[in-house]
């Protein structure tokens, strides 16, 4: 099977936004568009694109990281946000945006809470993860790691809530209506 | 897009309602960690305060002659110590005594050198300068942040 050349395109662009984003906000902890963008790439190109770009964004910005390298710790990331991308290729099929320009602004607050709340589960999900990985590697008591994280995963999940409700069917449909979406040309 | 959020109106409602469930389990569990947290400083604040009825903090400055100079500040020592008793708390201290007090002879082990001494000074907070100890180190009690220092030394006289 030939892999279609403008999905590749699409996976680098995203790929190449996700790292751009992440360490533009690099003095901002938790806060960052990559979980936005990986979820989009997966509700726009589907489960494989939106895994991939999770996982290839994670293994440069894991690896030429500021705060440190750790392999065990780079896995989980990369797992973990490649859950972004797989989820947002599965409900690709479930969500279906209007793209339509007048429909689309008549269901955006509806699009938005529940991009809102796509978001804060899956980084709910991806900071639990991560978080058991991080007690397990250094080997930190499972309920303490837990606790000290609750700021920083408060602050992961509010921000993506806000980041998904505000931006995520403006980007989805702006890319359908630029590019098309995987059912489109594949 | 309308459609599936009228048919599963409920279901978005739950998911909303999760996110704000794990918003407060979040606050919850932080802000009960911060209360144990803050309750066990103000038990030790307090066991602090009650120790400092009957203790006092000095800092102690320990010059071996070779470079090496060791501080031992907010040492805690019972109120009315002397200096050997203040010393001894941080270090080994080898002395003799004689009619007008103790002599140190070694400090951790460091001590015996021909015409080299364990001298001891105090800082005096008005001239800004150490000063040579008046007394023997049994003799001299110290009080409440006091500064002194240990030094092995050959004397000038």
């Amino acid at each position: 099977m030939r892999t279609p050349l403008k999905k590749i395109s699409f996976i680098g662009i995203m790929t190449s936004l996700c790292i751009v984003t992440n360490y533009m906000l690099i003095g901002i902890p938790n806060v960052k568009f990559m979980d936005l963008f990986v979820f989009v790439s997966g509700y726009t190109m589907g489960v494989f694109s939106g895994a991939l770009v999770g996982v290839l964004t994670w293994l440069v910005y894991g690896t030429l990281n500021p705060y440190g390298f750790n392999l065990p710790t780079l896995a989980a990331t990369c797992t973990g946000e490649s859950v972004y991308g797989i989820t947002g290729g599965l409900l690709s099929g479930k969500l279906k945006l209007e793209t339509n320009g007048s429909r689309f602004y008549e269901n955006l607050w509806e699009n938005s809470l529940i991009f809102g709340v796509i978001g804060f589960l899956l980084t709910f999900t991806y900071d639990f993860f991560t978080n058991v990985v991080t007690a397990l590697v250094f080997e930190i008591p499972l309920i303490p790691c837990l606790i000290a994280g609750i700021p920083f995963a408060l602050i992961h999940e509010v921000s993506n809530l806000i980041i998904f409700s505000l931006l995520g069917s403006v980007i989805i449909n702006t890319i359908q209506k630029l590019i098309g979406g995987e059912r489109n040309y594949q | 897009m309308r459609e599936i959020i009228n048919k599963n109106t409920w279901f978005w409602a739950s998911l909303v309602l999760l996110c704000g469930l794990i918003i407060s389990m979040y606050l919850g569990v932080y802000y009960y960690n911060e209360n144990v947290k803050y309750q066990r400083l103000y038990r030790e604040a307090i066991e602090r305060l009650h120790h400092l009825r009957t203790h006092m903090l000095i800092h102690i400055l320990i010059n071996y002659g070779n470079g090496t100079k060791i501080w031992y500040n907010e040492t805690e020592v019972p109120i009315g110590s002397s200096l050997l008793n203040a010393t001894e708390t941080i270090a080994k201290v080898d002395y003799q005594l004689f009619k007008y007090g103790a002599f140190v002879t070694a400090i951790n082990g460091k001590g015996g050198d021909p015409g080299y001494y364990w001298m001891w000074y105090f800082w005096n907070s008005t001239s800004g300068e150490w000063e040579m100890g008046p007394v023997a180190a049994d003799a001299y009690i110290l009080h409440h942040g006091d500064a002194v220092s240990w030094v092995y030394e050959k004397p000038s006289w």
